[in-house]
């Protein structure tokens, strides 16, 4: 087992928007976690990623295993340097003043001095030419699917094996959501485990081996995809039927 | 040849000509002393550049790093070199003060930069208006905890330093002061560049822009802020060191929210996060300081309506976040700034 959440409960002061919630991540998999707005899919992220505060929540019970060790002492730069966890954040947070090709270049940031990154540029223009095209355009110039693509491609500059991603699809026109998923896929056959966060039900779960639903910080239901897409209360609730 | 070595070369010429010039009293010693506090002011704007303008936080308590930096080396110089009424016979030989005081005035910035974590620890999880308040707050701490030590003269000061000048002097015979300030401005400016272009430096730039993704890109931000307000606040303590040794007296009321103010207009006047802005500005705030003398206090109602004007006409500074060689490509060819 890569990741395991375990009855993990936060607080953002006094609101507690986790309340136990439990989950896996095997090493290779898709999993995705679905919910409504405000159900804690972005908290779990960022309890995860132990972003520091404000924007990460303090943790009040349970805990954060990676290979079996907890990593609620982890500092965030570490998750990324030594756990090779890489989040595409909601948002994107791109750095706007900077050109395409200087925030890959700041994704190597903790990353070997010397190291022959020439191939690992290769393989994101690669997989977005786009990216290419604009390598050295200001990046709050993209458009917000070639943003998107740049979210992605940093993280995978960081040399993650694992990479989170909260709400990809947001704002994206229908095709760019299609490619997007697509590169998520071709990047998961190539050894990448995935965890994703979703508004987008359907197309998360027809992505994703297995799947959580959150509801209002707890785990309503769990199972594989399909097992989710056959759920009535699920198709109910989150797949409009 | 020329080229890779051309800055070097006028700085070296531009070092020894001020020397000449301060030796042979060309200029007078009005002049001279408000090329020094240019180059003081040099280093105040290009330090606190480093936090307002590269990291983007906001720290308004510069003077309070300054006024650390100022008493560490004016009592660490008045202790060792000389006969004093609180510290009795001198330490060390005199003759020794030439060779120390670079020294004494580096101490100063490690004091200052000491005090620093006074700022940078509150900033790991304070950011904004909070953090700038917290600055503030640090600034008064430091000139209420100097004006509550009587022992080296509380809010009446302290003086003596100008007999570690003459020590100086007497050794070899040379106007001292202004080639250490000539030396220091250029070692801050130096220092402050080779930091930003520094991967490190690099980390800076990305907490300016987005804290959050400089998280996840690995950027250990917490490192980061503790190293540039120590490295900012170490610079300011610096430029103390120096102003003090140039006037030879000091008191806490020198470094209080007026003195911040001034340098916080110098980095905004510049453009924030531009080294050659900060530069620039500190230079044009100094003359225009002492232009405006004639007007008394009437000063301080027509630089901050200058101030207006040009935030008003030209809110990114006069350099914005460009650097000369930005606006003049053919400088690249001879020095590039970042």
């Amino acid at each position: 087992m890569l990741l395991s959440v375990e009855n993990l409960e936060v607080k953002y002061g006094n609101i507690q928007p986790l309340h136990g919630i439990s989950f896996h991540v095997n090493e290779g998999e898709i999993v995705t976690l679905i919910g409504a707005n405000g159900a804690g899919k972005t908290t779990s992220l960022h309890s995860i990623c132990r972003l520091a505060p404000p924007e990460a929540p303090r943790v009040i019970a349970g805990d954060i295993k990676f290979r079996g060790e907890s990593i609620l002492k982890t500092s965030p730069s570490d998750v990324v340097k030594n756990l090779k966890m890489a989040l595409v954040p909601e948002g994107r947070h791109i750095f706007g003043n900077l050109t395409v090709m200087e925030n890959l270049e700041l994704a190597t940031y903790s990353r070997e001095k010397g190291a022959d990154l020439k191939q690992e540029y290769q393989r994101i223009f690669d997989l977005f030419p786009r990216l290419h095209e604009r390598r050295q355009q200001r990046s709050e110039s993209l458009s917000g699917g070639e943003q998107q693509m740049l979210a992605v491609g940093r993280a995978l500059m960081t040399g993650c094996t694992f990479l989170l991603l909260d709400e990809p699809s947001m704002g994206l026109a229908p095709r760019l959501k299609y490619d997007l998923f697509r590169t998520l896929k071709r990047l998961n056959e190539e050894g990448m485990t995935i965890l994703l966060i979703e508004q987008n039900a359907s197309l998360a779960l027809h992505l994703a081996h297995r799947g959580y639903v959150l509801d209002t910080g707890e785990i309503a239901a769990e199972g594989t995809s399909d097992e989710l897409l056959g759920n009535p209360d699920v198709k109910k609730a989150y797949l409009g039927g | 040849m020329f080229r890779r070595y051309s800055i070097q070369l006028i700085l070296v010429v531009g070092g020894g000509l001020l020397t000449y010039v301060a030796y042979e009293e060309l200029l007078n010693l009005y002049t001279l002393s408000v090329l020094m506090f240019m180059g003081v002011n040099i280093i105040l704007s290009t330090s606190l550049n480093l936090v307002n303008g590269n990291m983007g936080e906001f720290s308004c308590g510069h003077a309070g790093f300054m006024c650390v930096g100022a008493y560490v080396s004016s009592i660490l110089g008045v202790w060792l070199f000389t006969k004093d009424k609180v510290f009795g016979a001198p330490i060390l030989d005199p003759e020794w003060a030439l060779y120390a005081f670079p020294f004494i005035i580096l101490a100063g910035g490690v004091a200052a930069a000491l005090a620093g974590l006074l700022v940078a620890i509150p900033s790991y999880k304070t950011r904004g208006d909070y953090l700038a308040i917290i600055t503030i707050a640090a600034n008064y701490i430091v000139i209420s905890a100097i004006e509550n030590i009587g022992s080296i003269g509380g809010s009446r000061g302290f003086m003596g330093m100008k007999k570690v000048v003459n020590a100086m002097g007497d050794v070899v015979d040379l106007p001292w002061m202004p080639i250490w300030v000539f030396i220091f401005t250029i070692f801050c400016v130096w220092i402050i560049r080779r930091y930003v272009s520094s991967t490190f430096g690099k980390g800076v730039n990305a907490i300016c822009q987005d804290e959050v993704a400089a998280e996840i890109m690995s950027v250990n931000t917490n490192k980061i802020k503790t190293v540039t307000f120590m490295l900012s606040s170490g610079l300011a303590g610096i430029g103390g060191g120096l102003f003090a040794y140039i006037i030879g007296y000091v008191n806490p009321g020198s470094f209080n929210i007026l003195k911040s103010t001034e340098v916080l207009v110098m980095v905004y006047l510049g453009g924030m996060a531009s080294l050659s802005g900060a530069v620039l500005s500190a230079v044009i705030f100094t003359i225009m300081l002492e232009a405006l003398r004639p007007l008394q206090i009437i000063k301080w109602v027509v630089i901050p309506l200058l101030l207006i004007i040009v935030m008003q006409f030209r809110p990114e500074g006069i350099m914005g976040n460009k650097e000369l060689s930005d606006i003049f490509p053919w400088m690249k060819r001879f020095y590039r700034f970042k």
